[in-house]
């Protein structure tokens, strides 16, 4: 052991250590990138399962259809009869409808102000109080009147109608069962969450009159499709990136999948042969997805009250009715409610890869890690050059020589200027802020042009920012490492943190700052100097959110409100990951790579 | 000879009931209330009565033995005991039964007045009365241990009459269990202690299947001494069930329960919208279901009546208009009432089975809602609505919210809101705060909050307990709101559902009677529970500290053996020890074999 400590101390001093960093760097990123792509194969993903055995999915016959579809039909000319009718004339019929059913019903208004826009609306509702039970747990079954796509989701309402009739005939249920219709599918449920859980601003959102217990599971219908239907898809995604007990989707999967034999699927997959490719594409779809963190639907807001919840969307054409549907719910709430305890025995961290392959936080979370990883590692190999005299042979020169002689001299330590690097990094930091402001106040139609003017800024401000420096202060070569030695730092800090919460995110800005490891000024090749801007601007945060839209044919106006809606209402922090911390780190890595350092003046100081 | 002995068993049992029975020692009535929503309240009571000097002399006659001797056992002067289940839902039903005086919280709940001289001996009788109890009842009572015993101070007072020199050294002792699931098995012990046990009697309509699928019920034993003016002070003891069917639910058959979608052709439809046809039906059904019959409701007729019962007291009262008809078995009368809302049954003492059908009204078919109205009678508005809930999220700290609700226009509503929270809730008295709706703050001459008792939890030991005495103007909203802490258990203190959350017991509320007088001497006027709640901890992931534990040991076994190494070992520079190289070691071996190779050679030589 001794022998191994002072192997180690010596190999510090070895000249080689201080060259192996970027190789190392590149290494932590390749094998990180490469460790996502061997996920799908079948040796790291697994087979999903059923964890908590109280679920029993599939386990219950359903009795969901006969003569409820006639109840179904007229409940789907009311909802036809409200079409294009006010919010409140729409709440006043359905309120109607389940008070006529012997339910509780109540009603919240909200008002959300976004991007100058105004959201507002009024929730509906109905409390189905368990026959036998005490208030003490709930499960909720939403159908927003429009779905995230902006469709109107008549059969859901019709469908939610009908089960709240159905359901109020069984005498078994052991949570109240809650039925929401919300106007829209991101701000309605997001009020009517918060507001239960007393986590409201009442200036923008009313208190609820009614409420239940515990709520232990929620599920969204969202069936603006007309006609029959061959298969469910399963959106799970939740507001940053925060997903639903696994066990959820598994008996969802189970039921509809098994037990009343129609497809599933995931992630907008409409056909998976369950083969490599379409593994791969599905995982990355959802990495996207938990990446940007949006908002997917009702259930969305659910989750981060540790209330695990799926929409249910039908889609293609096949020979599955309303009544199928219907009784997918009905398993699932049958489901649900044997839970004697909330769902906690499965993953809340996976990844899936088909409706029943997954891979959990154990096996993907390295990969990001690696990401984070290499940042740290070169932030800390400059520091330790840094501090080091410069040019690069001299020193392997001397600690050859004193290896020869058998000598332990060591390089003289340089002291290291810190007030500028800091000072730098400190800036690029409390500038993000600017940005930040702009893009989640500026009233929707001064979106695009706010974000060209910003683009054009930003491609200039390395320039002005790097002129500036090298005007007044004219820093040293040890400097700019150092500050890049910061900014990798606190990039590789965040990077880690974040990957444990939203590993998609992490992995994404991840990738994308990863040119930044590799810069440093070029004070004698302008060619290299200009090769490294372009590439800078490129994998800039502004450019690549207007490649992203580009490829996705959505205007930036949209992206921009989107994002500030989502900001606004569901508390989404991607924009403080793009602005506040990939930002900053990309000017800093762009200041570094038009960085003029003085040669010859940390020689000065030393001596 | 059998028949001889059996006939002198009949006389002598005759002789012995002759001369004692008066027939106001017991009596049973069944009142039956449809309530709006297609719902029937029954209320079953059963009250016996012994002399205390009985009593005391190990005399039982209705009272049960069983009962009786624990209660003398544990020195108990009243006892309340209630299991209860579900929720009254007081927005449609309105006013709860007896005035809320026989209900309790989701659970069982229990309070009795000790004799005891010091604390110590109250609590030890207590234990006595509780582990007693839970043999008799089949419930975890047991489990009511000092965490969960608290001793009001304002909320409760006693029902019976007792002398004031015995009051002096009474102690009262309230425990809950909210968790307990009441079922069958308590119903079981119930009835045995009725002097007509389940056989004869309106106790027949007593089917586990159909109490326990009631929307809410109630079962209530109450045992209080009575002293009537100028009497002999009697051993009260009343046995209460009420309960809430859902009539649609109830008529179901027993062969067959599970709610099919009935035949198309069966649904009740509303032929006035313009869509209906074959195949669309907007149901018309709901409120029209107030047509049922006993056999229906309770799945079995009613065996006659019990022949100890007091004739004076009709066995069953149904409680609808009068312009309703009902048809009922013969050998029995009815007897309306001056209120125009009620009517009782006579039943004849030979009457082998009583059945009683309340058919549909007529008229109803025709014009739905506006006849609805009439068939039942409309319910009594209670003094009080309250609703409880928590309030915030997360595993560290929350909050409860009450709502209070006092619906009369122009009465003030005074009320002591009791709270028994377990220990691991910590609550933050400061923050308690009441709030008129739509009004900053309470007002200084008038405020809300009058009193608060409280009484804080000791870790492990014992719950808060929280009375607070409020007075509610009229037709206002009150929110009593106040925060706590939510501390971490000991990782063997958490149950095996540890991830369900912790039953936290309903709370008291009883509403003081505004002017005890003479006619109404009651305490209380009025008394609601709240519904229960469930708080979640902190909970850890119990395959944790098997992880830990693996850990650990792969960590210490690899770093111990190095980390003793370096520690233990002398390090000394290179030229200061001995040097280890090739030559040093031939020099060794040179040194130590040298002379003996030199021998060798000598000899050789």
């Amino acid at each position: 052991m001794p022998r191994l400590l002072s192997g180690a101390l010596r190999l510090r001093r070895d000249p080689r250590m201080l060259k192996l960093p970027p190789y190392l760097s590149l290494l932590c990123i390749l094998v990180g990138v490469v460790w996502l792509f061997l996920l799908p194969l079948d040796e790291y993903s697994r087979r999903t399962y059923i964890s908590e055995n109280a679920l029993l999915p599939g386990q219950v016959h359903t009795y969901f259809g006969g003569s409820d579809q006639n109840v179904f039909r007229a409940y789907k000319h009311e909802v036809n009869s409200l079409v294009g009718k006010s919010n409140v004339e729409i709440n006043d019929k359905l309120e109607s409808i389940v008070k006529g059913l012997g339910l509780k019903a109540g009603r919240q208004n909200f008002t959300y102000r976004s991007a100058g826009r105004v959201y507002s609306g009024e929730n509906l509702y109905a409390i189905l109080q368990a026959p036998r039970g005490d208030a003490t747990e709930a499960i909720v079954l939403v159908a927003a009147w429009e779905n995230a796509k902006e469709e109107l989701n008549r059969n859901g309402v019709a469908l939610v109608l009908t089960l709240a009739r159905y359901f109020k005939r069984w005498s078994l249920w052991s949570k109240d069962i809650i039925f929401l219709v919300t106007p829209d599918s991101i701000a309605g449920p997001q009020a009517w969450v918060d507001a239960y859980h007393d986590a409201h601003d009442s200036a923008r959102v009313d208190s609820l009159p009614l409420k239940s217990g515990a709520l232990q599971g929620a599920i969204a219908i969202d069936y603006a499709k007309e006609g029959r239907f061959e298969s469910v898809h399963i959106v799970y995604d939740g507001v940053n990136g925060q997903l639903p007990n696994l066990d959820l989707i598994n008996s969802v999967v189970s039921i509809a999948g098994g037990q009343m034999g129609m497809g599933v699927a995931i992630q907008e997959m409409w056909g998976h042969n369950d083969q490599y490719p379409d593994r791969l594409r599905t995982m990355l779809r959802g990495m996207l997805k938990q990446g940007l963190g949006l908002a997917s639907g009702p259930h969305s807001s659910f989750i981060p009250y540790h209330v695990d919840a799926v929409t249910l969307q039908p889609f293609g054409d096949g020979w599955q009715d309303e009544m199928a549907m219907g009784r997918v719910v009905e398993g699932t709430f049958r489901s649900l409610n044997n839970l004697l305890e909330h769902l906690h025995q499965s993953f809340f961290f996976y990844l899936l890869m088909q409706r029943e392959r997954f891979v959990s936080i154990g096996t993907y979370l390295p990969s990001a890690m690696l990401v984070a990883a290499n940042f740290t590692i070169m932030a800390i190999a400059l520091w330790v050059k840094s501090g080091q005299p410069e040019g690069e042979a001299e020193p392997v020169k001397m600690e050859a020589d004193g290896i020869g002689s058998g000598e332990t001299t060591r390089a003289p330590a340089v002291e290291r200027d810190l007030f500028l690097p800091l000072g730098v990094v400190t800036i690029c930091q409390f500038l993000a802020v600017i940005p930040f402001y702009l893009f989640n106040h500026a009233p929707d139609s001064m979106l695009t042009p706010a974000f060209t003017i910003f683009a054009v800024i930003n491609t200039a401000l390395p320039h002005s920012l790097s002129h500036l420096l090298t005007t007044y202060y004219t820093p040293s070569a040890q400097q700019y490492q150092l500050i890049k030695s910061f900014s990798l730092l606190l990039l590789g800090m965040f990077l880690s943190s974040l990957a444990t919460l939203n590993f998609s995110l992490a992995f994404l800005v991840g990738l994308l700052t990863s040119p930044l490891t590799f810069m440093r000024p070029w004070p004698q090749s302008p060619a290299m100097r200009t090769a490294c801007t372009v590439l800078l601007n490129a994998v800039s945060p502004t450019a690549v959110l207007v490649a992203a839209a580009f490829a996705w044919h959505l205007d930036i106006n949209t992206v921009l409100r989107e994002a500030a809606f989502a900001w606004d209402v569901c508390g989404m922090y991607t924009p403080v990951v793009v602005w506040c911390v990939w930002w900053p780190a990309w000017l800093a890595g762009s200041v570094t790579v038009l960085g003029r350092p003085e040669v010859g003046k940390t020689k000065q100081k030393t001596t | 000879m059998r028949q001889l002995l059996s006939l002198l068993l009949l006389s002598l049992v005759a002789l012995f009931f002759a001369p004692r029975a008066s027939a106001a020692d017991y009596h049973e009535q069944l009142v039956l209330r449809p309530l709006p929503l297609s719902a029937l309240l029954a209320s079953f009571n059963f009250r016996s009565n012994t002399t205390l000097s009985a009593f005391e002399a190990h005399n039982f006659r209705f009272f049960p033995r069983s009962l009786g001797q624990i209660l003398q056992h544990a020195g108990t002067r009243e006892l309340h005991l209630r299991f209860s289940l579900g929720r009254w839902d007081a927005e449609s039903w309105g006013a709860r039964p007896w005035d809320g005086a026989r209900e309790g919280g989701t659970g069982v709940e229990l309070w009795a007045w000790l004799e005891a001289d010091t604390d110590e001996e109250a609590d030890r009788k207590w234990r006595t009365l509780t582990n007693a109890l839970s043999g008799l009842f089949c419930a975890s009572l047991n489990f009511i241990d000092g965490t969960r015993t608290t001793r009001p101070v304002m909320s409760f007072q006693p029902e019976g009459n007792h002398p004031n020199s015995a009051m002096t050294n009474v102690h009262l002792l309230y425990g809950v269990l909210p968790h307990e699931v009441v079922c069958t098995e308590n119903l079981t012990p119930f009835l045995k202690l009725l002097p007509c046990k389940g056989k004869a009697g309106i106790a027949t309509l007593l089917d586990g299947h159909k109490l326990f699928d009631a929307s809410w019920q109630s079962m209530a034993i109450d045992v209080r001494p009575v002293c009537p003016p100028g009497g002999e002070c009697v051993l009260e003891m009343e046995q209460t069930i009420d309960m809430v069917l859902d009539i649609e639910r109830s008529k179901r058959p027993r062969g067959n329960p599970i709610p099919r979608p009935p035949p198309a052709h069966e649904l009740k439809c509303d032929t006035a919208k313009p869509y209906h046809s074959g195949d669309t039906c907007f149901p018309a059904d709901y409120n029209a279901n107030q047509d049922w019959s006993l056999s229906q409701i309770f799945g079995k007729t009613m065996k006659g009546t019990c022949p100890l019962t007091d004739p004076n007291v009709p066995p069953v009262c149904l409680q609808v208009p009068n312009s309703r008809g009902v048809y009922i078995t013969e050998g029995a009368t009815e007897k309306k009432n001056l209120d125009l809302v009620s009517r009782c049954y006579e039943i004849a003492p030979d009457t082998p089975e009583f059945e009683m059908v309340l058919p549909r009204p007529e008229s109803s078919e025709e014009s739905g809602q506006a006849v609805a109205v009439q068939e039942v009678v409309k319910p009594e508005t209670p003094l009080l609505y309250a609703e409880r809930s928590f309030t915030g999220h997360g595993q560290e700290h929350g909050g409860v919210q009450t709502i209070l609700r006092n619906p009369s226009p122009d009465t003030k509503v005074e009320f002591i809101y009791m709270e028994t929270l377990p220990w691991f809730m910590r609550i933050y008295l400061h923050t308690i705060e009441a709030r008129i709706e739509g009004q900053a703050g309470s007002s200084k001459q008038d405020p809300l909050i009058q009193e608060v008792y409280y009484r804080p939890a000791v870790d492990r030991a014992r719950g808060t307990q929280l009375e607070v005495r409020m007075r509610i103007p009229p037709a206002s909203t009150v929110f009593l709101t106040y925060d706590f802490e939510k501390s971490i258990l000991r990782y063997t203190e958490y149950p095996p559902d540890a991830n369900r959350g912790f039953d936290v017991a309903a709370a008291v509320i009883t509403i003081l009677n505004p002017n005890p007088n003479a006619t109404s001497p009651r305490f209380a006027a009025y008394n609601l529970r709240t519904t229960s709640l469930l708080c979640s901890l902190p909970t850890p992931d119990f395959s944790m500290p098997y992880n830990v534990i693996i850990f650990t040991s792969t960590a210490i076994a690899l770093a111990f053996g190095g980390m003793f190494n370096i520690i233990v070992r002398r390090f000394v520079a290179a030229d200061e020890g001995p040097e280890m190289t090739l030559t040093a070691i031939k020099e060794r071996l040179r040194k130590r074999f040298g002379g003996l190779l030199q021998k060798y050679r000598g000899k050789g030589g």
